[in-house]
């Protein structure tokens, strides 16, 4: 009955608004799922990006541009305004004053929590955009759009609060390569030149924007080498590599890294090979000489090879700067463990480990395949786009763990291609009159089988006159499952949401015997009172992991924040940390440390912990001074990392260690000190500190902050005035033969 | 007449208030009250000097350094007791946290008495040595009064002290007029660690000194504990917090007697001995010592610290929190020195200069400050310079540190920022930019001119052929 109502609904014009608004309907719905899934707990992040913004609104833009953070680095201080991208700030500052302009007063942090909501909305809506250009099924493009708008890999990065880059970086992601194959199609100036400045936002925004500049140059060659070059890439590519690079020059931070990198290197040539191969189109079109084709792709060749020889040369040269560490840590995986360990201590930065794949995508990942099988089906343009960004996103998905964030919107856009042709086959209820099917095939081109033919077939299944799964029953087992299937992703999204990516590291989070809930809150306990407690312009040491929180919540300045741009001040750090207090007290003197705060899990079981880290701050600082810390130190002659009584002697004095278990053994009757991290019994007596102080202990042991000496009012050195201070009566020289140790003036 | 007026006030003030530069609350540890006699002139010097005397012994249960975690004196003037001990108020350690609070300590020795272990083990600390047996002795068979030690030679007759070095201020040469001889009866010597840089021999011993201990009855010293100029008999320490601490040897050159006492000296190395007595300066060198350990001669004052940009702009703008790199500055610091009751005009010792670091890490620039001007209180120094070519976060830093002046270490931190985005020269205005500005110029007309042509070079009309067909 209801179909014979919704008829006029669906047929004709009137058909084709209903479906409009429809479609509309439901993409506005999956944004608000989006939306509504990333609002789970609302924790600000990136802090250093929030106060970015911060400063960008009331200080205004070109002092933003201008900017010079004297709060963190110290006492370097870091160009901020041309360090970072600021795409993300500019934003919110725009929505900020935006929402200014029609008299809505916002508070400029709530636009920076729900800005990642907010706009993996919009990142549904690309990727519906973006999939309906891939394939003819209307429904492809609103399954990526819901796929996209849950899916673990990218609620990873874009929960309320999570003010990162990433936020705003994906949908330009997506939207970049919508627009590109637009232009590609078109082969018209106008998409290609809104790519562009899509593309120069998203240069404004993530660092990962090398991805794009070299996924649409790969693209392009893929399909000059296939030989599909055609105008429509030529203006298309042309007018997005003058134009994109052009934008992209204009962030300080990129400057001219697009001409002087070799990471932007593919861009150009596969930029002078189209103009290459243009020119060479153009002239066979004029000269039907066979032979003179030949020796144009000579020539071609020649080009070819020899500005690639220029450029490998300029790149010895030093004109065009060399891959960097970062780069080649996506070819050789083990790269960075061994030359820059800065790059390999990020969690981030370490390898996927394959339950990630089916954790963070769940059934797309095995759809994804199938999907982009569907792609070589029909190998237009766009499809070859789908398959090399397919293939190469898996490659780097699979090196780090933070680039499956770039797999994620491929993977959803080939999943909503299987499952739309899945569903599209089997949703249609009707089987086919024979009759028509055979007229149908025969306009095909390929001729009906005849009944005779199929007569003769051996096989009961080929008697029928059509060949094919038409019964309602598997129909409807299949749609059913499959309908199951999305339905335990549904449930599967929303399980990881709220267990694993909405869990603020700052605030954790544990059970009580009796299945109540236990917050442990000593981050921002330890925060709050060194904002209390310490001079405005107290200088904290601590490990780079801390530095945005510390600068953000505890507004104090720092030495190295999680802003990783310069090895060797993180190398100080870390020899700080590794070295014994002898060693590290001139370099917190030099560098003006009042405070130095150190992450302890050994009290609550939190592995998390600095002792846990300490090995890559080992690392690090012998990477600059090799002489000076040494790795073998730290582990026992039989190669293991201890910190119970079996402890090098190194380790023992080093800082760090004294640090984290100073007084630690007062907690628990003699003999029973125990380490619940490394699960370890520790040495009854304990570190002896004299260079430093405690100043303070948060509530679980897990932040220790402690207090930098001044030099000893008599002049003593601080060794000498600790034991002093603890009663110890200096022992007179004893008088050796020899020469009288005499004051010279 | 203004001037003079306040003048007057200022006059009247320091009348007033002349006392130490550091307050005026001055505790006396003396065992026997009965003692004090002994020092009255001395100790009347003090007050006359507007200190504030407190009397205590040191077994007392009210002599207290701290009361309620506050230093309760600012002075202290520990006279020789005779008992070992030093009682539970003042330890080593209690001394030490008086010193690290900015008390001043002037201790007498004697070697009449032990010294206490309290004291003994406080100038350790100090890496200031007494003789192992708490009782040595200085004498020296050429400088000593022939008239009250002809037998023992224990009364040393020294000269007031040169000056330390040459760059050095000397507080201690008196002027002239009280005579130039210093009795130094029955005292102990100390020798100095060679590597503290904050201790200062005061009064060192003639050559010919030495140290031993009375009461080992030996024909001659084998092993004497130091000799000569290695010891001191008066020695500075100035904590960093320039706190001082001085050592008296020999409390007896603080006593009366001693102040009026004639001295005859002996026959030197050279052999003439004078046959004439004269009065010793214990007097005014006591005076001196005691000035300079209770912060009343050798005080050095920070004026204002004064920062600004040096290029010739109309509003100056004092003490920015950031300048930007090459950017001209100017830096001024006013400096005053007291003397016994006034604030004078701070001068550095002849061949000395203060000198200013811009520092980040390490000094980028070491500067000497030169006179700009002088109040009636004060020098104001000043240097200009250009900020390096680095950004960061840097110190004017002032770190003068010189035996017997307090220390001066002022630090004002200041943010250097880099260029911002339209402080750079144009690109015009860069000669070595014209080339390419040329090539920018010529593509931009090329690439108008060429599309003028195109738009404007009309299609020729296409001619029917004969035959009808479309001309090729």
């Amino acid at each position: 009955m209801a179909e014979t109502v919704a008829e006029p609904f669906l047929k004709g014009n009137t058909g084709r608004n209903t479906r409009g608004i429809l479609r509309l309907s439901i993409l506005v719905l999956i944004a608000a799922a989006a939306i509504a899934s990333r609002l789970f707990s609302v924790i600000l992040d990136p802090w250093f990006n929030f106060r970015a913004t911060k400063y960008l609104v009331s200080n205004g833009f070109y002092d933003f541009w201008d900017w010079f953070d004297d709060r963190t680095w110290h006492p370097l201080g870091r160009v901020t305004g041309g360090t970072l991208y600021p795409g993300l700030m500019v934003t919110s500052g725009a929505i900020y004053h935006a929402l200014r302009a029609l008299t809505i007063p916002v508070d400029i942090r709530n636009i920076c929590v729900l800005l990642a909501p907010a706009f993996s909305g919009l990142t549904a809506f690309a990727t519906y955009l973006f999939t309906n250009e891939m394939t003819t099924s209307p429904s492809a493009g609103l399954l990526a759009a819901a796929f996209m708008g849950i899916a673990p890999g990218y609620i990873s990065r874009s929960v309320a609060g999570s003010y990162d880059n990433e936020a705003i970086a994906i949908f330009l992601l997506v939207f970049t390569f919508y627009l590109w194959i637009k232009a590609v199609k078109l082969g018209s100036v106008m998409w290609g030149a809104l790519c562009a400045l899509f593309y120069g936002y998203m240069v404004s925004a993530w660092g990962g924007y090398v991805f794009i500049t070299n996924l649409i140059p790969l693209h392009v060659f893929v399909l000059v080498c296939m030989g599909r070059y055609s105008p429509r890439l030529y203006v298309s590519y042309c007018t997005w590599y003058a134009l994109g690079t052009l934008a992209s020059m204009q962030i300080p931070f990129v400057g001219f890294l697009p001409i002087r990198s070799s990471e932007h290197m593919s861009a150009l040539g596969v930029f002078g090979l189209l103009q290459l191969v243009g020119f060479v189109e153009f002239v066979r079109s004029g000269v039907p000489s066979k032979q003179f084709g030949t020796l144009l792709r000579g020539l071609v060749l020649l080009v070819f090879g020899l500005s690639l020889g220029g450029l490998v040369l300029l790149t010895v040269s030093g004109v065009i700067a060399p891959w960097t560490g970062r780069f080649y840590s996506l070819w050789d995986t083990s790269y960075a463990k061994i030359h820059i360990p800065i790059i390999a201590s990020v969690s981030e930065h370490q390898p996927t480990a394959w339950p990630a794949y089916f954790f963070d995508l769940n059934l797309l990942i095995w759809l994804f395949p199938a999907g982009v099988y569907l792609c070589f089906q029909k190998l237009a343009d766009e499809q070859v786009f789908v398959v090399v960004y397919s293939i190469l996103a898996s490659y780097f998905s699979g090196v780090m763990v933070r680039l499956m964030l770039t797999l994620t919107p491929i993977v959803c856009v080939a999943a909503a291609m299987a499952v739309s042709s899945l569903l599209d086959t089997y949703l249609s209820l009707k089987s086919p009159d024979p009759a028509d099917s055979a007229i149908e095939a025969g306009s095909n081109g390929t001729p009906a089988p005849s009944k005779k033919a199929a007569k003769q077939d051996g096989l009961r299944s080929m008697r029928q006159p059509l060949v094919g799964i038409y019964s309602t029953f598997s129909k409807m087992s299949v749609v059913s499952a499959l309908t199951a299937y999305l339905l335990i992703f549904v449930l599967h999204c929303t399980w990881v949401t709220s267990n694993a990516y909405s869990s603020p590291s700052v605030v954790l989070a544990s059970r009580m015997p009796d299945g109540s809930q236990h917050i442990i809150d000593d981050y921002r306990e330890a925060y709050q009172w060194l904002r209390q407690n310490t001079a405005e312009d107290a200088k904290i040491m601590s490990w780079w992991d801390y530095g945005y929180q510390i600068g953000g919540m505890a507004d104090r300045p720092t030495l190295v924040d999680n802003n990783t741009w310069n090895n060797t001040h993180i190398a100080t750090v870390g020899k700080a940390m590794s070295s014994r207090e002898e060693v590290s007290y001139p370099i917190m003197r030099q560098h003006e440390v009042d405070y130095v705060l150190v992450v302890f899990g050994g009290l609550l079981g939190y592995s998390g912990d600095d002792i846990n880290k300490f090995l890559w701050m080992v690392r690090i600082a012998e990477g600059i001074w090799p002489d000076e810390v040494k790795e073998r130190d730290f582990f026992t002659d039989r190669g293991e990392y201890r910190v119970d009584e079996g402890a090098t002697e190194t380790m023992k004095n080093s800082l760090m260690y004294k640090m984290s278990y100073y007084n630690y053994c007062t907690l628990f009757p003699p003999g029973q000190c125990q380490d619940r991290v490394r699960g370890v019994k520790l040495p009854d007596v304990g570190p002896t500190l004299n260079t430093v102080e405690e100043a303070f202990t948060s509530e679980n042991w897990i932040i220790r902050i402690f207090k930098v000496k001044d030099l000893d009012n008599a002049g003593r050195d601080l060794a000498s005035a600790a034991s002093f201070d603890r009663g110890n009566k200096k022992k007179k020289t004893i008088k050796k033969r020899g020469p009288k140790v005499l004051r010279v003036e | 007449m203004r001037w003079i007026l306040s003048f007057l006030l200022l006059g009247l003030l320091a009348v007033v208030q002349a006392a130490s530069s550091s307050g005026d609350k001055l505790l006396v540890v003396i065992e026997e009250l009965a003692e004090k006699s002994k020092y009255s002139t001395y100790l009347g010097d003090l007050e006359g000097r507007g200190f504030k005397l407190t009397y205590e012994s040191p077994k007392s249960d009210k002599v207290a350094l701290f009361e309620l975690g506050e230093r309760a004196y600012d002075h202290l003037l520990i006279l020789p007791p005779k008992s070992k001990g030093l009682g539970p108020q003042l330890t080593p350690k209690l001394l030490l946290d008086f010193i690290n609070a900015g008390g001043n300590i002037l201790l007498t020795l004697s070697s009449s008495h032990p010294t206490p272990s309290a004291l003994v083990s406080l100038l350790l600390e100090l890496d200031i040595h007494l003789p192992s047996d708490r009782t040595g002795l200085v004498v020296d068979h050429f400088n000593y009064d022939t008239i009250s030690a002809a037998e023992k030679h224990d009364v040393l007759l020294v000269a007031r002290p040169d000056a330390l070095r040459s760059d050095v201020k000397n507080f201690f040469v008196g002027d002239g007029k009280d005579g130039d001889v210093i009795a130094f009866p029955r005292g102990v010597g100390q020798t100095l660690g060679n590597t503290s840089p904050l201790l200062t021999p005061i009064l060192r011993a003639p050559r010919t000194a030495y140290s031993y201990n009375p009461k080992e009855e030996v024909e001659g010293v084998e092993d004497p504990f130091a000799v000569g100029q290695q010891l001191s008999l008066i020695t500075a320490m100035q904590a960093r917090n320039s706190a001082r601490f001085t050592v008296v040897g020999a409390s007896e050159m603080l006593e009366d007697a001693w102040f009026d006492a004639k001295v005859k000296p002996s026959a030197g190395l050279t052999g003439a001995a004078s046959d004439k007595a004269v009065k010793t300066a214990n007097q005014a060198f006591a005076k001196e010592v005691t000035g300079w350990t209770f912060n009343e001669i050798g005080v050095v004052k920070v004026g204002k610290i004064e920062h600004h940009l040096d290029e010739g702009e109309t509003e100056l703008v004092m003490n920015p929190k950031i300048y930007r790199v090459k950017n001209d500055v100017k830096y001024f610091i006013e400096l005053s020195e007291y003397q016994w009751d006034k604030w004078v005009p701070f001068v550095p010792a002849e061949g000395d200069v203060i000198q200013l670091e811009f520092s980040m890490l390490s000094p980028f620039h070491r500067l000497p400050l030169t006179l700009s001007s002088t109040t009636p209180t004060s020098t104001i120094w000043t240097t200009s310079f250009k900020v390096p070519d680095q950004h960061g976060i840097f110190n004017f830093k002032i770190n003068h540190k010189r035996p017997f002046l307090s220390n001066i270490e002022e630090k004002n931190t200041v943010t250097v920022r880099h260029f911002a985005h339209d402080e750079f020269p144009r690109s015009w205005a860069i000669t070595g930019a014209w080339p390419w500005m040329a090539g920018i110029a010529v593509t931009v007309t090329g690439w108008v001119g060429f599309v003028a042509l195109w738009l404007w070079s009309k299609p020729v009309p296409l001619k029917l052929t004969k035959s009808g067909k479309k001309a090729v």
